[in-house]
């Protein structure tokens, strides 16, 4: 069953729908770019945002291809290799799959009890689950954003500047890194029992040994001038962050 | 000046409809895919098991999808939303990337220069993206021992706390007191119902209502404070 879900019309299938994404991804860059060059913005600033957006993608992409490198064992490599460049979500894929797999009857997700029925099922399952941001992007973004920028006061103060509308997004990703915090933190106090402090420490000492790091990134990026180390700061913090968790 | 404005406006049309032909496809193509394969390895998917499927599981997503359509899409603006939820892995990577690039450009959301940002953000870390999973798959065989070494594999089950370890440190010096009274309530609540840590995307929501709450408070204190000062 593998080596057909390995085959080359299969790579074939998957690899042209992630083209396609790229060719979209670079027609959005470019009409960006261009606009923002048009609109007066400087283009070092713009240049600077592209440079550090593609710094920071390379260590979680690479966490990203080991989601692959899981799925591949039991539905190939061309399938799990397009859900996760386009639409998928790492923490997803994996999830849906294995309760995709029970529900048509193989059990586990597992190569051996895959069958090609059995196979596009899940294939379509996977599919259909995640699509509805998708589909509320086509059918409600632009009415949805007018409405919120309508309420942040934004659009009486014309599209330069921001009104409430800019601090509530600060507000809810501050609460989105919250949420995170709070459970490394419950997670160590309580995971292995309540208040037995005995979880993993682990993501607790990675997400200090980062904060740190990105600490030191602002104060040679303020203090000393090295704006240019502002595009390497989140991308260097992960990293130590990461190898802590190797070294501990 | 007229005709700046004039020219984002126009920007900010194009880029809905274009956003929408391209999702729009993307979309058909994603759901369309397993039929194809269907016809290459000869069989087509069971939809009494895709709805029973979805009733079990896919129920869950969906309601996590319309949540994450709600807290994301003013985050993003128009070009960079449409993008990130064709090229998925939002809060582990486009989320923060375009934070990152906001802060990097200093643009306040709900502008169309922070729509500009944000697409270039999520445009690069997208292809970025595909180019690194292109290149795994290709040299598949020689990396995965590698990948999957155990002596490496903390760091890549650490990446989102070291991601979120970089921006708390950002955001929560930027605004202590907007960040002290979340991080308190969620760390009482994991600690106390510690099963709550494999639903964590389910109380990204009330964590956020929450903060904005606050932040609503300060920004009406503020204003306020400005006015009396004004009056004086």
């Amino acid at each position: 069953m593998l080596s057909q879900l390995n085959s080359p019309p299969l790579y074939l299938i998957c690899g042209l729908i992630i083209l396609f994404v790229a060719i979209v991804c670079v027609c959005f860059l470019v009409r960006a770019y261009r606009a923002g060059k048009k609109a007066g913005m400087d283009p070092a600033v713009l240049k600077r945002a592209i440079i550090s957006s593609a710094t920071f993608s390379v260590l979680p992409s690479v966490g990203i291809l080991l989601g692959v490198i899981a799925l591949s064992g039991s539905l190939g490599t061309p399938w799990p290799w397009l859900r996760l460049s386009v639409i998928g979500a790492l923490h997803y894929e994996t999830q849906v799959a294995e309760a995709a797999a029970e529900q048509v009857g193989i059990g586990r997700l597992s190569a051996s009890t895959m069958t090609p029925e059995a196979f596009v099922t899940i294939a379509l399952l996977m599919s259909i689950c995640i699509m509805w941001g998708m589909v509320l992007s086509v059918l409600f973004n632009k009415s949805y954003l007018k409405k919120i920028r309508r309420r942040g006061g934004d659009a009486k103060k014309g599209p330069e500047k921001g009104g409430f509308g800019d601090m509530a997004v600060t507000a809810m990703f501050t609460g989105l890194v919250s949420v995170y915090f709070g459970s490394y933190i419950g997670g160590f106090v309580s995971g292995r029992g309540r208040f037995t402090f005995e979880g993993d420490f682990t993501p607790i000492l990675v997400c200090l040994a980062s904060a740190a790091v990105m600490s030191v990134f602002t104060w040679l990026s303020a203090k000393k001038g090295l704006k240019w180390l502002e595009g390497f700061s989140i991308a260097g913090s992960m990293l130590i962050g990461m190898l802590t968790a190797v070294l501990f | 000046m007229e005709e700046r404005k004039a020219f984002l406006a126009r920007y900010e049309t194009n880029t809905h409809r274009l956003g929408r032909i391209c999702t729009a496809v993307a979309l058909l193509l994603l759901v369309g895919a397993p039929f194809l394969i269907g016809r290459v390895i000869g069989a087509q998917p069971d939809m009494m098991a895709v709805l029973r499927g979805y009733l079990a599981v896919g129920l869950v997503w969906t309601v996590s999808s319309v949540a994450e359509f709600l807290i994301y899409t003013p985050m993003l603006g128009a070009g960079g939303g449409y993008l990130a939820f064709i090229t998925g892995n939002l809060i582990n990577m486009k989320i923060p990337c375009a934070m990152n690039a906001r802060d990097i450009a200093g643009t306040k959301a709900g502008t169309t220069e922070n729509d500009i940002v944000s697409t270039l953000s999520i445009a690069t870390s997208s292809l970025v993206t595909i180019g690194v999973l292109a290149l795994g798959v290709l040299l598949m065989v020689p990396l995965q021992p590698l990948l999957t070494s155990p002596t490496l594999s903390p760091a890549f089950d650490n990446v989102v706390p070291a991601l979120f370890g970089a921006f708390g440190y950002q955001y929560f010096r930027k605004n202590p007191k907007l960040a002290a009274l979340p991080l308190a309530l969620m760390t009482v609540l994991f600690v106390c119902v510690p099963s709550l840590t494999a639903q964590t995307s389910v109380l990204i929501l009330p964590a956020g209502a929450i903060t904005i709450g606050l932040a609503y408070r300060m920004y009406r204190k503020g204003r306020k404070d400005q006015k009396g000062k004004n009056s004086v």
